[in-house]
């Protein structure tokens, strides 16, 4: 397990720096001028180079990457160009929305990906009219889900509401988690809490649709590989019922590679989580991210790619750790 | 398999669960709760983007508008409707003859949103401000030499030399805005109240920047202790929707009560009966640069050429849906009292000599990002037609920052770029100065004309007749250069809740209307 541990620390490190160097090169690249950008296009020359000279632009690109790398690992993510905050203020702003999306969307993909993918094992008329709705659903863009929902369940039905974390009328509360299904209950205030989860329901499942699928197809086809083995069938002739032989026996077996899948969906969920805070004017990391590109922010954009590909590993990370538990075998790889 | 079944069962009722809860809790946004359907005394309405921030002296972007112009006021403001310039803070102004020294006489009975009362002196430290924060706004006051308190009413400005766009600069959306000493005495700090000012105001606007919360609304809250008429809505919530289709929705729902811009044109004459389109002039206007610096484009020939394919009244037509009109000159409408008329007229066949006479056919054409999707269309009218005259055309869109980096290096830039752009104030030189002037921030290619340089040196003091005159040959010798193309003025388009009245706009404040004048159905 120590040895688990200290290589996903190491590939820690690696993915961060990989990171921190592709967004360094793609900013090289790039032909922008933040500094233009920053100080508005009726800026003087001078104040155009003043500023150019303030950020560092005016280096050569050697300097200007040892002065990068030298701040990061410093910890320094410098001021945002267009917030003008420090980086890492405003990712503790945005941070705990995405967070919040994050884990509820992860949850829903969980739990429906279990039950469809049980589904998908039981066979029958069911399961094989769900093939079909997978098949179908897993070719659907996120962008598209989420305005059909808006137009269903908020246009049509006015059930839930279109944007937003939380209506327009409620004051954010102070903490402590910022994560606000949490902090309402912690404030005991269920208008608080009520209005968080409408609004997070819409956001969620559809950020939580296109991993449920790949999960559960991993699981129906994997639960279905195990419940061949001979272990099941001794299982099943000393008498067992069906269920306790698959939650048992068969289930943490079969785990394994739809816990591989949910590692790699949540990185899928990342990166559906930017087009997601768009439609559902989500104030999260993919809507700070986007506003971000659009000004060329690059202190923004750095802070935000290394927080996401951190978050990426360190889920990957748990989730191999997960793996361990449901084989024990895997410990001592 | 009954356990099979019971567990498909079970995971149907988990679902249906969500559906129940969506009704519990506070009436919410799922329903009609703006000022026009539910509360009255709220006005929403939803911004694309956060602004940058709501620092007068910092901010100068377009969205955000709405914030700056709602919580500060300068000395002077355009009426609603035209580029006439009335009082503000300022009852009157007069300048001396040698149109060195403005004379400005303040409003009594103003008070800032801490209470302090509006003083000579404040205005004074408010521009000294502006010049130490030294951001892009700071340009329009760097001609000061002096600033004069001879009582508490009464500033004089000296300036270094005669600047005739000064008085336009003080009506300018992003003009000096005066701010109170609660914020730059009390608050002050070592950098000139910018922390403070990232997320409060201490201005004398109608309304108070109650709540800045980035990334989701900013509040602005009616101020009791205001001069003028009180604002008829106690609330206005400006939301960060980034998606318009998204906004389009609320909009339909109830949601919110007007979209001020960036609604796509083609949708304008299908909307529900509980919505009205209100268009206005204004001064945004589509352009088309064009790269002087490198093949093909840097044979003036070949730029002729390329002046016969464009169809503006088609471009203008078909992207725009009636919300612009085709350009008729170099300048803004109205900001010059007569202009020389553009000559773009379609011609197949000279439109055929361009690529011809070019040592390359192969072009690029870029056009800016905007959310209403209008450039992206008008790039693929033009890209028809520049095939159709023999050009091999690839499109492609750019966001502002890169193309604020063209500069740095034009052989590798596009050699056409669609953008749209407004000048800062209603006056030919805030406008030729930036975009024709050789180190203009809007002259993206760099196009380089030393006798225009001269020129609008010599117009930025002359008196008034000469200065038109020279503005006029100014924009002569930009249309003879066919380094950019006029395509059309953008009107300000703005869609709304037909309940919501009182609608006032200034055509050089774009994406603007007055919130203060607002009202739900009159009231």
């Amino acid at each position: 397990m120590t040895t688990l541990i200290a290589r996903r620390l190491v590939a820690l490190v690696a993915v961060l720096f990989g990171l921190a160097v592709i967004v360094f090169v793609l900013q090289a690249v790039i032909p922008a001028d933040p500094a233009r950008a920053m100080v508005g296009a009726s800026a003087s020359p001078q104040v155009v180079a003043a500023k150019r000279h303030q950020l560092g632009y005016d280096k050569p690109l050697p300097q200007r990457f040892v002065d990068f790398m030298g701040r990061l690992a410093r910890g320094d993510l410098q001021d945002s160009l267009r917030t003008r905050n420090p980086v890492a203020t405003d990712l503790g702003t945005f941070a705990p929305a995405t967070l919040e999306l994050a884990l509820v969307a992860a949850a829903i993909a969980g739990a429906i990906g279990i039950a469809l993918g049980l589904t998908l094992v039981a066979g029958g008329r069911a399961a094989r009219w769900l093939r079909i709705v997978l098949i179908g659903g897993a070719s659907v863009p996120t962008f598209l889900t989420g305005l059909l929902a808006i137009l269903l369940f908020y246009s049509t039905l006015h059930l839930l509401p279109a944007s937003g974390r939380l209506d327009d009328t409620l004051a954010m509360p102070d903490g402590p988690t910022k994560l606000l299904l949490i902090d309402s209950i912690l404030h005991g205030d269920p208008n608080l809490f009520f209005s968080a989860l409408k609004h997070i329901i819409m956001p969620a499942f559809t950020l939580a649709l296109l991993p449920a699928l790949a999960i559960a197809r991993t699981l129906a086809t994997s639960t279905q590989q195990v419940m061949r083995e001979d272990y099941v069938r001794t299982a099943r002739s000393k008498g067992l019922r069906e269920r306790t032989v698959l939650l048992r026996h068969a289930l943490r077996n079969a785990a394994g590679p739809a816990l591989t899948m949910s590692g790699l969906q949540f990185g899928l969920l990342l990166g559906g989580i930017v087009v997601i805070e768009q439609v559902f004017a989500w104030p999260g990391l993919g809507l700070y991210l986007d506003q971000s590109i659009a000004y060329a922010d690059f202190p923004a954009i750095t802070g935000t790619t290394l927080l996401l590909g951190g978050a990426y590993v360190i889920v990957n990370f748990l989730v191999d750790l997960a793996q361990a538990w449901a084989d024990p075998r895997i410990r001592t790889v | 398999m009954n356990h099979w079944r019971r567990i498909a069962v079970l995971t149907t009722l988990l679902a249906a669960i969500a559906v129940p809860i969506a009704g519990c809790g506070s009436s919410g946004t799922t329903a009609a709760t703006s000022a026009t359907g539910g509360s009255a005394d709220t006005l929403r309405i939803p911004y694309l983007g956060d602004m940058s921030v709501p620092d007068p002296d910092i901010f100068y972007d377009i969205e955000g508008n709405s914030v700056i112009l709602s919580s500060y006021e300068g000395l002077v403001k355009y009426a609603p409707g035209s580029s006439q310039i009335v009082g503000a803070l300022a009852t009157s102004w007069t300048v001396s003859p040698d149109r060195l020294t403005y004379t400005f006489h303040l409003r009594p009975g103003v008070h800032f949103h801490d209470g302090s009362a509006l003083t000579a002196q404040a205005v004074k430290a408010s521009f000294e401000r502006r010049l130490a924060v030294n951001q892009a706004p700071a340009y329009m006051l760097k001609p000061i030499a002096s600033m004069q308190t001879p009582d508490a009413l009464t500033l004089v400005v000296r300036l270094k030399h005669p600047v005739n766009p000064f008085i336009d600069y003080m009506a300018s959306s992003w003009g000096p805005k005066i701010i109170g000493p609660g914020a730059l005495v009390t608050h002050g700090g070592s950098d000139h109240a910018q922390k403070y000012l990232q997320t409060h105001d201490d201005g004398t606007g109608p309304y108070e920047l109650t709540a800045f919360e980035r990334g989701r609304q900013y509040v602005l809250t009616r101020f009791g202790g205001y001069w003028g008429a009180k604002p008829k809505f106690r609330q206005v919530l400006l939301k960060i929707t980034p998606d318009i289709g998204t906004q389009e929705l609320e909009l339909k729902n109830g949601g919110v009560d007007a979209i001020l811009h960036s609604f796509p044109a083609s949708e304008l004459s299908s909307l529900p009966s509980n919505l009205r389109v209100d268009e206005y002039s204004s001064y945004l206007r589509l352009l088309l640069y064009v790269n002087t610096n490198k093949p093909p484009f840097n044979n003036p020939a070949v730029r002729k050429a390329l002046a016969s394919s464009i169809d503006m009244t088609q471009l203008v037509n078909e992207a725009y849906s009636g919300t612009a009109t085709p350009s008729t000159g170099p300048y803004p409408p109205g900001l010059l009292p007569s202009q020389p008329a553009l000559n773009y007229t379609p011609n197949a066949a000279l439109a055929a000599a361009g690529p011809k006479a070019a040592s390359t056919k192969s072009i690029t054409l870029a056009y800016t990002a905007d959310e209403s999707g209008v450039q992206r269309r008008v790039g693929e009218l033009l890209q028809a037609r520049l095939q159709t005259a023999g050009w091999q055309v690839t499109v492609k869109e750019v966001q502002l920052p890169q193309v604020y980096g063209y500069i740095t290096n034009l052989k590798s830039a596009p050699d056409l770029l669609l953008i749209t752009n407004t000048p800062d104030a209603a006056h030919p030189d805030t406008w030729a100065r930036i975009l024709f002037y050789t180190t203009g921030g809007l002259n993206f290619f760099g196009f380089h004309d030393a006798t225009l340089d001269k020129q609008l040196d010599q117009a930025l003091g002359a008196p008034t007749a000469k200065a038109t005159a020279l503005y006029q040959q100014v924009g002569q010798r930009v249309i003879d250069s066919n380094s950019i193309f006029f395509l059309g003025d953008v009107k300000n388009v703005f869609v709304m809740n037909k309940k919501l009245t009182g609608v006032q706009q200034v055509p050089a404040y774009p994406w603007t209307v007055d919130l203060a004048a607002l009202s739900s159905g009159g009231k």
